[in-house]
């Protein structure tokens, strides 16, 4: 089967669905405007997404203050960073499967969570945005998600013909489905109104070097291959992906630079795992 | 004091540490749960504060890392690399740090 990037597109409403706060959240990352203390009453409705925010708020990757409420949150970490606590939150618990026994949705955000950390480490040692990147990190293999929901009979048969050929997921759903998750992620980003930025990052984390591909996609891809290369998903499988070197080049760090990354990854891993796979 | 933890100087604190007790500031506020890990940013804070030692809870015994079990496993991992392919070589720097790191050797600056 082929599916074409138009069904991809029309189907994205039949995800399953965020909490109406999320998709407000998501909707809300380039307005100015937007009034915090109204946002903050609507989480704050949400009990168990307010919990795990907080614990998560309060974890020692990102504050020192303990924040009892949304609101002290958002005071103490400022609105951008708590939006992204409350959608690592609320991301890690949605999308249930089960139609595909193939696809190990533990895996999926163990390896997920291990990015994002990285990707936050990595974003402080370049000067970066560390919110941004540990978004992107959490979000760069959405488009996985988009099609093992779609077409979950399916995406069984690219995960096990993948295994098979012990081969490139990226090559195996190409020929199998037409489409890869890079198109389905980059598709669902722009159906969120993610930043162009984002976009960017989750459409290119695999080809960095392309041009325009932007600097958060060369964070995310070597945060991925970090990701796999220390074993954090707890897969058997486990394979490391094609490392760029010109993103790799890029970053520029000395070896007892990244030893302190790989250390700073795994330990901010174990608590946020701790959290969000609660 | 008890065993199980000791109080270390904030200048001697190293990420990865955990807190056995909570930490309060001097308006009896917590700065920091029991069981925090510290990290850069934390002990930084912490410098901030001007919090002189924290309660540190002590590690068991450190075991040596197996070195045959760590190579076996990262041959695995990278297996769809070719190493010796110098178009390669960023794949083979980051298998070449993990090992290092694995296995706690030494790194010059």
């Amino acid at each position: 089967m082929t599916i074409t990037s138009e069904e991809l597109i029309q189907g994205l409403d039949d995800l399953p669905s965020l909490p109406a706060v999320v998709m407000e959240l998501l909707g809300s990352i380039d307005q100015e405007d937007i009034d915090i203390s109204v946002l903050a009453k609507k989480v704050s409705a949400d009990q168990a997404l307010t919990a795990k925010t907080l614990r998560l708020a309060n974890s020692s990757a990102f504050g020192l203050v303990k924040a009892t409420t949304i609101q002290q949150a958002m005071t103490y970490l400022g609105f951008q960073s708590t939006r992204n606590l409350i959608l690592a939150a609320a991301m890690t618990g949605c999308f249930p499967s089960g139609r595909c026994p193939s696809f190990d949705d533990k895996a999926f955000w163990r390896l997920s969570i291990a990015t994002a950390a990285c990707a936050r480490v990595l974003a402080r040692h370049m000067r970066f945005n560390q919110d941004v990147a540990f978004t992107a990190g959490l979000l760069h293999g959405i488009g996985r998600l988009v099609l093992v929901t779609r077409y979950p009979e399916q995406y069984d048969t690219v995960l096990r013909e993948r295994k098979r050929l012990d081969g490139d997921l990226l090559d195996t759903e190409q020929a199998v489905l037409g489409v890869d998750h890079l198109l389905a992620g980059a598709a669902l980003a722009e159906h969120w109104q993610f930043s162009g930025t984002m976009q960017q990052a989750i459409a290119f984390y695999h080809a960095p070097e392309t041009p325009g591909a932007g600097f958060l996609a060369t964070i995310v891809h070597v945060a991925n291959a970090v990701a796999h290369a220390l074993d954090l998903a707890g897969d058997a499988d486990e394979l490391v992906p094609s490392v760029s070197s010109v993103a790799w080049t890029a970053l520029g760090l000395p070896e007892e630079v990244w030893l302190h990354v790989f250390r700073e990854t795994e330990l901010q891993f174990e608590e946020m795992t701790a959290i969000l796979m609660a | 004091m008890s065993d199980d933890h000791a109080m270390v100087p904030v200048t001697q604190l190293e990420p990865g540490m955990v807190l056995s007790d909570e930490l309060l500031d001097n308006n009896g506020l917590v700065l920091l749960a029991k069981g925090a890990v510290l990290s850069e940013a934390t002990i930084a804070s912490l410098q901030r504060h001007h919090i002189e030692a924290v309660p540190v809870a002590r590690v068991e015994a450190h075991r040596a890392p197996d070195e045959q079990a760590v190579v076996a496993r990262l041959d695995h991992l990278f297996r769809q690399h070719d190493l010796d392919d110098d178009h390669d070589w960023a794949a083979k720097l980051l298998r070449r740090y993990v090992e290092d790191y694995r296995l706690e050797r030494q790194v010059a600056p």
